[in-house]
């Protein structure tokens, strides 16, 4: 264990900073996810709503009511001077008056200046609200159109949109599950990105550093085989980024001030795995012995790329079917994959984790093979070519 | 006859279209320190990464101990000691982590391995600075480290390539001692070096190399015996005049003279008495001279005879 004590000692020395950065790394995180869910929160806050229903039939009363289930709705005097104040103060999000005659153009499926409202400029409030009012209407209207009475094309609206709004609140919240709540999702999210640069930083270092060409002349005269110094290398290695996870699952407890329950263990074993395949291809990188800039470009292009083309920093219905195809073939495709369906985004079954977490073991265990391969290849001398570096050797 | 411990037989290395080594052969026996010596660029480290099978080569075959040598060999690794042209430490290990380390790539038993170390350290003269690290140390302290971490373990074939390049006189005289001393304590040792004092210091055997090629082989009494000069001799003269340079000329066992800028010198071969015939020649003439002095041959010599150019021309 030779090689793995020596690894551990120049981690040892190189703590310090590595700390300064995973410290980093874990604010960046943490602030990261905190916005992500100030966000869909933001979605789910309910607005301040005032209603002023000139019209005063059952229709309008049931579209107050249907609003006041997800909203706030607040009483303010009928008074343009007043209405103005309350939304400058931030006493009322959107000023809602129904029309009078909105029951009876809403049943001849005109439209047309059924509402008024009273805002400041386009809020978010008044782009939702001015949304919902038409998806409501136009709702209503298809509904009449198909031949249903009033009354019941109302209520199949409601539904209807009550439906379509727990589909999107679910999307906004990616918390189906009531063990894995928004700061969880996005906190996992974020993690490979962190994981790869944080890895990359602190193992390659001394993987390269154990790999420096003379230090490996050195160990090549040795009687140590060169499979198990690689073997060593990899324990080493996968050591340091379990305690860097661990690292990770302890903040990511503090984050959310409980433990991991139910459906969040999934995403505690996705990332598990996720950073043994980070262990994977920074030792597959290593061996190649990259000079330090060249370590600090492969870390941003793998970590940024890898981030990019598999959906970590964008939603991945938002990338091209041409990019996804392609990020299939990496193995943050598969931790996003798995992760999104944690989050429920994309239908929950654990089938299809497990699908997932192999996916990346077989992704961990090519790059071994690979590395074995690389190292045996490069450096058990006979077979190696050469021709690549003329200055070491030549005094 | 003593054991052979290295056979190397027409062993060939190209770098792409540079030949590196061209059927270069050496056998080397037991309890010889072996001396490689030749210019940078003539071919001594890659003949050390060939034999050990660092490199790859494209023709020929070595044999360490009588056995084939493989990147695998590793009962034949075991065995050797190796240490490198360019220094192999850690820079994030102690002086005692770096011997640890590398020693326990050998020796897995921490007792034993304890003492090994303690040994090297003492046999460097490292011991007030087990617990510095690399960075701190000078350049002939940290070459004496890289010593001990190749020889901790107590090989039976001691590889040194060029380990007194860039150190202080003190250190340089500290290590062609240690070497000594190995040798003297059982261990076969290859020294390679382009230079030529260290190798006649302390080598039982030299083989000189030039562009990849062996050009003489031997002890250096037996180098130096196959060119014909055998005495340089040099005589501050202010005037001479051609008639005596050419009298001088044609002395007995003188076979070249060469005078320029108030120097006279005279390269003889074999004979005795040499120098008090050329004085007589000059008294004779009633010419006055200032110092005299006569050199042996060197290495140099042996080297610029056999190739042309003289072994410190190629330094840099
Ligand atoms: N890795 C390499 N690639 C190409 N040429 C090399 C390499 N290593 C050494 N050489 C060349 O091979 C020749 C012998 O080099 P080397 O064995 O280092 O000489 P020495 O150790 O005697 O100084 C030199 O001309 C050197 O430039
Ligand atoms: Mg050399």
């Amino acid at each position: 264990m030779q090689v793995f004590k020596a690894m551990f000692k120049i981690t040892k020395k190189r703590l310090p900073s590595a700390l300064a950065y995973i410290i980093v790394f874990i604010v960046i995180s943490v602030i990261a996810s905190s916005n992500a869910s100030k966000d869909s929160k933001f979605e789910m806050t309910k607005l301040k709503i005032c209603i002023f229903d000139e019209d005063d039939t059952s229709e309008s009363r049931e579209l107050s009511e249907l609003i006041a289930q997800n909203h706030d709705i607040v009483e303010i005097e009928n008074d343009r001077d007043v209405i103005i104040d309350s939304l400058y103060y931030k006493r009322a999000d959107y000023a809602l008056v129904i029309n009078e005659g909105y029951a009876e153009k809403l049943r001849a499926g005109d439209t047309a200046d059924i509402f008024a409202s009273y805002c400041l400029d386009e809020s978010f409030s008044t782009v939702y609200m001015g949304q919902f009012l038409d998806e409501y209407t136009n709702s209503v209207k298809a509904y009449l159109s198909m031949g249903m009475p009033i009354d019941e094309a109302l209520s199949c609206t409601e539904e209807a949109l009550s439906q379509e709004t727990d589909v999107s609140m679910l999307r906004n919240d990616k918390g189906g599950d009531a063990h894995y709540s928004v700061d969880f999702a996005a906190y996992f999210q974020y993690m490979p990105y962190i994981l790869i640069s944080a890895v990359f930083i602190i193992v390659c270092q001394v993987l390269v550093t154990m790999n420096r060409r003379d230090i490996r002349f050195r160990t090549n005269c040795s009687c140590i085989s060169s499979s198990k110094y690689t073997f060593q290398l990899f324990l080493g290695s996968g050591f340091f980024v379990l305690a860097v996870w661990l690292l990770f699952m302890a903040v990511g407890v503090m984050l959310n001030k409980e433990m991991y329950t139910g459906r969040a263990w999934y995403a505690v074993f996705n990332s598990l795995i996720f950073s043994a395949v980070v262990a994977a291809i920074a030792v597959f990188v290593s061996s190649f012995e990259p000079a330090d800039n060249i370590l600090n470009l492969i870390t941003q292009v793998l970590g940024l790329g890898l981030s990019f083309l598999c959906g970590v920093f964008i939603p991945r219905e938002i990338l091209s079917d041409k990019v996804l195809s392609v990020a299939r073939f990496l193995p943050a495709y598969w931790y996003i994959n798995a992760n999104e369906m944690i989050a429920d985004v994309i239908p929950f079954s654990s089938e299809g984790v497990i699908q997932c977490y192999l996916i990346q073991l077989g992704f961990a265990a090519a790059l071994i093979l690979l590395t074995l391969l690389v190292r045996k290849v490069r450096y058990s001398g006979a077979a190696i070519s050469t021709n690549v570096r003329k200055t070491a050797v030549s005094h | 006859m003593e054991n052979t411990v290295v056979k190397i037989q027409d062993l060939v290395k190209r770098y792409g279209d540079l030949i590196a080594l061209d059927h270069f052969s050496l056998e080397i026996k037991e309890g010889e320190i072996f001396g490689l010596l030749g210019p940078n660029g003539s071919g001594k480290t890659t003949t050390i990464n060939c034999l050990l099978s660092l490199l790859s080569y494209d023709k020929g075959s070595i044999e360490i101990f009588g056995r084939e040598m493989t990147p695998v060999s590793y009962d034949i690794k075991k065995e050797i000691g190796i240490i490198m042209q360019n220094v192999a430490v850690f820079d994030e290990l102690t002086v005692y982590e770096n011997i640890d380390y590398f020693c326990g790539l050998y020796i897995k038993d921490k007792e034993k391995r304890k003492k090994c170390i303690d040994e090297a350290v003492k046999f460097v003269g490292l011991e007030d600075f087990v617990k510095f690290y690399p960075k701190k140390l000078s350049g002939g302290l940290l070459r004496r480290l890289n010593i001990a971490c190749g020889i901790a373990h107590k090989p039976k074939l001691i590889i040194l390539d060029e380990p007194t390049v860039a150190v202080d006189p003190q250190s340089r005289n500290r290590i062609l001692e240690g070497i000594q001393e190995l040798s003297r304590n059982g261990a076969t040792i290859i020294y390679t070096s382009h230079y030529m004092e260290e190798v006649e210091q302390i080598c039982t055997r030299i083989a000189i190399m030039d562009k990849g090629k062996k050009v003489a082989e031997g002890t250096k009494d037996e180098l130096k015996r196959m060119i014909k000069n055998t005495e340089t001799i040099t005589i501050e003269i202010l005037e001479l005049p051609d008639n005596v340079l050419r009298d001088i000329s044609g002395l007995d066992h003188v076979y070249d003279t060469n005078y320029s800028d108030g120097k006279l010198s005279v390269y003889c071969s074999g004979g005795k008495h040499n120098l008090l015939r050329i004085l007589d020649v000059l008294q004779k003439k009633e010419l006055g001279f200032g110092r005299v002095y006569t050199e042996l041959p060197t290495l140099n010599d042996v080297f610029l005879e056999i190739t042309g150019t003289a072994l410190r021309d190629k330094e840099e």
